[in-house]
């Protein structure tokens, strides 16, 4: 059923369109999947075909300024089940430059502001050419999507304000309000402000601050700064914190909780196509004298041309466990058309101090081969090894068709 | 400082920001190549999944010169129409690389530290419609070992441990407990007082019309 409406709406939009409008260009991709998995919950193997649509039909009035996005996906369990699901997941018209003052978006559309984001269905207006300060505005009913569709009530709602410096090159600044109602209860109360600022060539400042209004409290705050002294050499550190937040309808937005603070240090080198390399470290404080560090190696490698491997490392210790682990994948670019990859990872956790050691591998292998300029099949299979499964198996194929 | 904070920004104002559209399948090395000649930090790092909200949190980002909304929403609502042979994969959606391995038995490590980074994707309901499939013996939570009959009851010696983890991580307390039944029998009105100390309970009166309230305290009381 669902699957039959999200379809059904894709498919007499696209048509309305195009009928509605000569000479309007019509783009996307069609993306037809087989997957193959361990549902955890049943310990059951799924297979599903799943079948994803994206249309853009552009230039729809002769002044190029309509447009029209459309974006969902229908899911079927192939079996006994045969457990449909399906998610719009973008539905609007866009229409820019009226009167070369303001932007409006209309339909299901996914925005932000230095406050949050939200998918909801309604309108965006962008006020711009109005002078250094651009506004804009965002309102609908809001989409909440849980573990198999939607789960959002029907009159939650979203309502976003921003104002932001407009036409300035290096430098941005924002204030946003973001409010998300449920039923006519105000869930989150939040003002943000964010900024960002190039100096010298080589420096970027940059920070964003959210402010929860019921508990008046700072939700989030980061400060951080990338040195680039060369276009391949990157050196970026941060100082970040958070304090969690509930919905106001929930029980738990009344409880006392601890700040959480990161410290981020880390290093992005680039020496050509052949080798690049990233070094960071990360400390973690948590209240009442917890803490954890987190250390990452990152290396790039082609020996040849079609050949690319890269290894990751990760290592933390702390407070609430620990991880070591690494990654290592190599991609092989057969030719033009045909493409190869697989890769392992590896990790060793242990969650607290009541748990042993557990050991969690995955195997992949892929490929892609490009039956056309605006063909593509491709196919991934990987093998999970931990401690629920010695043995799963999962996979999917792809065939992606543009237009 | 007043005029010199003019001047820069009169100077910036001469030169708009430029309008990637025409760059959208240019190689990333380009991207940034270009990106230092004009003194614009390079992007796209292999940071780029962790920093990325700081460039596109914004209510007018650059991000949809070069991506369509979909981009966005495979990882943030779970789709999978953009992503390549080599992305992982959860049931039926694609997952971001930062959800590794075996990531159902890996993410209590990763939810006790930035919350919020696991919020910008899913919803906090979502942690219960989760674990409210699995039997709640099988968790291992240190501070309710030992009691009940499932071992899973916390016990009194352990309270100070329950208030640590608590405090620091609420979250994997709605996770199993969503509607916070089992916490009002010892938090309710007379009992331990949960609230912070700079409480304000206005502000839940004034958005709530006190529903959540009245969980633990009778009309008229708070």
């Amino acid at each position: 059923m669902v699957l039959k409406r999200v379809s059904t709406a894709l498919s007499a939009l696209l048509v309305l369109s195009a009928g509605a409008a000569l000479g309007a260009e019509i783009s996307g991709r069609s993306s037809t999947q087989l997957l193959w998995y361990n549902n955890e919950f049943t310990e059951n193997r799924v297979f599903e075909a799943a079948e994803y649509l994206r249309v853009n039909v552009t230039k729809i009035d002769q002044a190029g300024k309509l447009s029209l996005f459309a974006y969902g996906r229908g899911a079927q369990i192939i079996g006994p089940d045969h457990d449909t699901t399906g998610r719009l997941y973008g539905l609007y018209i866009d229409y820019r430059d009226l009167a070369d003052k303001a932007d409006l978006r209309f339909g299901r559309q996914f925005a932000s502001n230095a406050a949050g984001h939200a998918l909801f269905d309604g309108l965006k207006v962008d006020l711009k050419n109005i002078g250094p300060v651009g506004l804009s505005a965002f309102g609908g009913r809001d989409v909440v999507y849980g573990l198999n569709g939607e789960t959002g009530n029907t009159w939650n709602t979203d309502l976003g304000v921003s104002a932001y410096l407009n036409g300035f090159r290096k430098t941005d600044a924002e204030v946003s309000w973001l409010r998300k109602w449920e039923k006519s209860e105000a869930a989150r109360d939040t003002l943000g402000a964010s900024f960002k600022q190039y100096l010298f060539n080589m420096v970027r400042l940059y920070g964003n601050a959210r402010y929860d209004l019921p508990s008046e409290s700072f939700s989030e705050s980061l400060i951080g700064t990338k040195i680039y002294p060369i276009s391949d050499l990157v050196f970026t550190a941060e100082y970040y914190t958070s304090y969690p937040i509930f919905d106001t309808t929930s029980f738990y937005s009344v409880f006392a909780v601890d700040k959480f603070k990161e410290a981020l240090v880390r290093a992005d080198y680039t020496l050509s196509e052949l080798f690049s390399v990233n070094l960071g470290y990360n400390r973690q404080w948590f209240d009442e004298g917890a803490t954890a560090n987190v250390y990452h190696a990152g290396v790039g490698i082609s020996p040849i041309k079609p050949v690319r491997i890269n290894l990751e490392y990760d290592n933390r210790t702390g407070y609430y466990g620990s991880m070591n682990g690494f990654t290592a994948d190599v991609d092989y670019q057969i030719n033009k058309s045909a493409q190869i990859a697989g890769g392992i990872t590896y990790d060793v956790y242990q969650r607290d101090v009541i748990t042993h050691e557990e050991i969690a591998r995955r195997y992949w292998l892929g490929g892609k081969y490009k039956l056309a300029k605006n063909m593509a099949l491709s196919g991934r299979v990987q093998n999970d090894v931990n401690a629920r499964y010695s043995e799963n198996v999962s996979g999917r194929l792809v065939f992606d068709y543009d237009f | 400082m007043l005029l010199v904070l003019s001047i820069l920004y009169v100077q910036q104002a001469a030169a708009q920001k430029e309008n990637h559209k025409e760059y959208r399948d240019s190689s990333i090395s380009d991207c940034n190549s270009c990106h230092k000649s004009e003194g614009i930090a390079p992007n796209h790092d292999s940071d780029w999944i962790r920093n990325h909200r700081t460039v596109a949190d914004k209510s007018v980002n650059k991000c949809g010169e070069c991506h369509d909304q979909s981009w966005c929403l495979d990882c943030h609502k779970g789709g999978g129409i953009g992503a390549d042979f080599k992305a992982e994969g959860s049931r039926r959606n694609f997952v971001p690389s930062s959800h590794r391995s075996d990531f159902i038995n890996i993410h209590p490590i990763k939810a006790a530290g930035n919350q919020q980074s696991c919020y910008r994707c899913h919803e906090q309901k979502q942690c219960s419609q989760c674990h409210d499939r699995f039997p709640k013996g099988n968790l291992r939570i240190k501070s309710h070992l030992g009691l009940g009959t499932n071992g899973q009851q916390y016990s009194p010696s352990s309270a100070a441990d329950h208030a640590t983890e608590a405090r620091r991580n609420l979250q994997s307390c709605a996770s199993c407990h969503p509607d916070g039944d089992v916490c009002v029998q010892c938090h309710k009105s007379g009992g331990v007082r949960p609230h912070p100390r700079n409480w304000k309970s206005d502000n839940w009166k004034d958005r709530t019309k006190g529903r959540v309230c009245l969980k633990c305290h009778i009309p008229g009381s708070f």
